[in-house]
């Protein structure tokens, strides 16, 4: 009983300090952030098992927390504001030749970022860009000038 | 078919539009609201762990205890926040006034073996014998001041009390946090 508690705990603090990080713009993993989810899941399997480390342990905090997770899966697209609690919302950095500073500022975004994301569409610079939007799963989304027309 | 639409026409009409242009679903008041939370957020995370490195959840500073039993003949030092399955030091210092016939007797209530978990007594006592909402240990005492040590390790989350006594002296009695 313990684990489950533990495990139902686990998945929400995890899912909060997640979301507290904000979202990486680009959506890759960097290394360092690999070491952060591989030391954070480590801490929290660590207090989720206990000292009870068998097998029958680790198969019920599996269960439990892919249970958990289709749980909350299912609210999030049930509830749109849930969804957006748990996701965010997609917001538009750049518009028609006008840098949104205070999204930039909060998402901790450089225009680097979105020039980065300009050149894997094959656009040159910030004159070909329409709208550029950071999506929900850290994405950024570019909208040309040229498609607009 | 004309005149219906599609579920994602549907869908994608409900989405808020930038500049009337662009179906984003930006929600720049949720989002200023979560940034300000998001602030509050960290700023709480800061102090729970400002309070965890002063003792506040327990092995710190703020988290230690000592009491004297009034007569004085003996003190215990503990933590009165513990962690569950954690281990901890539960020391008892005893006077001359608490030994009889070169030996101290030592009451703990079932509440330091049971929920706080006593693993182990240093000394190893001589006896222990089952008693009324307890046990007693006998140890063998030839200097005074002279400490005895349990080894505890909590089960169980919540307040649990204990109490020590030397018999025909008076009592200590505490309250420990257990978290989980």
């Amino acid at each position: 009983m313990p684990t489950l508690i533990h495990a139902i705990l686990g998945y929400f603090v995890l899912l909060l300090t997640i979301r507290l990080l904000s979202r990486r713009p680009g959506s890759q993993l960097t290394l360092f952030e690999f070491v952060l989810v591989f030391l954070i899941g480590g801490i929290i399997i660590a207090s989720t098992m206990g000292n009870d480390r068998s097998v029958t342990n680790a198969t019920c905090a599996v269960i439990l927390v892919g249970l958990l997770h289709r749980v909350v899966s299912y609210a999030r697209n049930r509830w749109p504001r849930l969804g957006q609690l748990i996701d965010g919302s997609p917001v538009v950095v750049y518009k028609k030749g006008v840098w949104q500073d205070e999204v930039m500022q909060q998402m901790k975004l450089a225009p680097e970022d979105i020039l980065a994301a300009a050149r894997t569409k094959g656009i040159r610079g910030l004159g070909d860009i329409d709208y550029a939007v950071l999506e929900r799963n850290g994405q950024i989304s570019i909208l040309s000038r040229a498609e607009s027309k | 078919m004309p005149g219906k639409d599609t579920v994602a026409e549907r869908i994608t009409d409900s989405i808020p539009r930038v500049d009337n242009a662009v179906a984003v679903g930006e929600d720049l008041d949720f989002q200023r609201q979560w940034w300000r939370f998001e602030k509050a957020a960290w700023v709480m995370l800061a102090l729970v762990l400002i309070a965890d490195a002063l003792g506040v959840f327990g092995r710190g500073w703020l988290a230690r205890a000592e009491r004297s039993s009034a007569d004085g003949n003996f003190s215990v030092r503990y933590e009165r926040v513990e962690r569950a399955g954690t281990p901890s030091v539960m020391t008892i210092t005893v006077n001359e006034g608490a030994q009889q016939n070169r030996q101290l007797q030592l009451f703990a209530s079932e509440s330091v073996v049971e929920v706080l978990g006593a693993q182990r007594i240093i000394p190893q006592p001589e006896s222990s014998t089952l008693t009324p909402g307890g046990l007693l240990y006998t140890f063998p005492m030839t200097s005074a001041p002279a400490e005895v040590s349990f080894e505890l390790e909590p089960s169980f989350p919540g307040v649990h009390t204990f109490e020590l006594r030397v018999p025909g002296a008076s009592s200590v009695q505490g309250k420990v946090l257990v978290l989980p």
